[in-house]
């Protein structure tokens, strides 16, 4: 075993020595891919801060925009780049399980405040699936389309799995969510300025429900205590939706 | 922050096998997550700092780990582009929708318990 070794690190130096020659070897590979993702993600979020937090230059957006035209530009296929950089999709799955900690910590405020919160989760929750749904389907979107929008607001993580679990395409979610969440961000402290919220724990929850992670990060900004509604309705909207959108979800497709 | 990740993962395998072996449509990680609540609820100081500085590190940099599955929205199928109209509608007016009633309901709500 030890001789192996040195030989596969030998082989391996050979392989990227060869690949100087042919490019596209190299820039194929999990090792420039997965540097590359954190880079634009770094530069995504440097830019953010310096031009004063503009709504469409939240870092998602800039550095998925960045990613995909430098696959363009390299001729990389998109699967070829989702293989490479597997490692940090897999990471989603800890990262889920590690939801249940702001969950924990903060599952003292529903214990206080059960009856707004569970009604307004239980409310808020189905209003965020059927409006969507509803919208999109006297749009004339297509059941793949309508299944791929149904957890939209729900965090990335959960919303795939949810995904893996009804059908729709992973792709598609992924974007929706984002975007939701940026969106959703960005015009509740107007909505709330217009119907006349003031409640730090409401505006929390709401951000959180509705803009899930993008949402709780907009929550922290305005306050702590606004922060530690958002990560709460964040993890119970999380568990919430997946519970019951496999069966709502029979009401539009 | 090792050990946090062992126990995350650990949680996430329990969530697959539960979710393999059961006919319930949830997926391994949201079992997962359950059952770590659930845990630290009954044994609140098992572990919690190197939980608590692994999850905090993931959770952190939610955004990255989406990142691989985000750059997929610019690599579509030609089906889902001349939706675009209907998803981009539904999603804006859907989200300030839901934020409306949300915000609303928990105010209602809210308003009526103080008065008793």
């Amino acid at each position: 075993m030890t001789s192996n070794l040195p030989a596969s690190i030998h082989a391996s130096l050979a392989s990227s020595t060869v690949s100087v020659s042919e490019p596209s070897h190299w820039l194929h590979s999990p090792l420039f891919l997965i540097t590359l993702t954190l880079l634009a993600y770094q530069l995504g979020q440097t830019f953010y801060r310096r031009t004063g937090k503009i709504f469409f230059l939240h870092p998602l957006i800039t550095s998925s925009t960045a990613i995909a035209s430098t696959l363009m530009a390299l001729q990389v296929d998109y699967e070829h780049y989702f293989s490479a950089t597997y490692l940090l999709h897999f990471l989603l799955g800890p990262a889920t399980v590690a939801l249940a900690l702001p969950l924990h910590r903060y599952f003292h405020c529903v214990k206080t405040q059960a009856t707004p919160i569970v009604a307004t989760l239980v409310i808020g929750s189905l209003c965020a699936i059927t409006s969507t749904l509803w919208l999109a389907d006297s749009l004339g979107a297509s059941q793949d389309v309508l299944l791929s929008l149904a957890p939209k607001s729900v965090t990335t993580p959960i919303a795939l799995n949810i995904i893996d679990v009804i059908g729709g395409s992973p792709f598609l979610t992924a974007g929706v969510v984002v975007t939701t969440g940026v969106v959703g961000a960005t015009v509740a402290p107007l909505i709330f300025q217009l119907i006349k919220v003031k409640s730090h724990r409401i505006q929390g929850f709401t951000l959180g429900l509705t803009a899930h992670g993008v949402g709780t990060a907009k929550a922290f900004e305005i306050s702590g205590e606004a922060g530690a509604f958002a990560s709460l309705a964040l993890g119970l909207t999380g568990i919430f939706i997946a519970l019951v959108l496999p069966h709502v979800i029979q009401w539009f497709v | 922050m090792l050990k946090g990740l062992l126990v995350l993962l650990i949680f996430q395998c329990l969530g697959e096998a539960i979710s393999q072996l059961s006919d319930i449509p949830i997926s391994g990680p949201i079992i997962g997550m359950l059952l770590l609540f659930l845990a630290l609820q009954i044994y609140p100081h098992q572990h919690l700092t190197s939980i608590e500085t692994c999850s905090t590190n993931l959770i952190t940099h939610l955004p990255l780990l989406f990142l691989p599955a985000g750059v997929g929205i610019f690599f579509l199928d030609p089906e889902y582009l001349n939706q675009w109209p209907a998803i981009f509608v539904s999603m804006i007016l859907g989200t300030i929708l839901a934020i409306v009633i949300t915000a609303m309901t928990m105010k209602l709500i809210t308003e009526n318990r103080h008065d008793k």
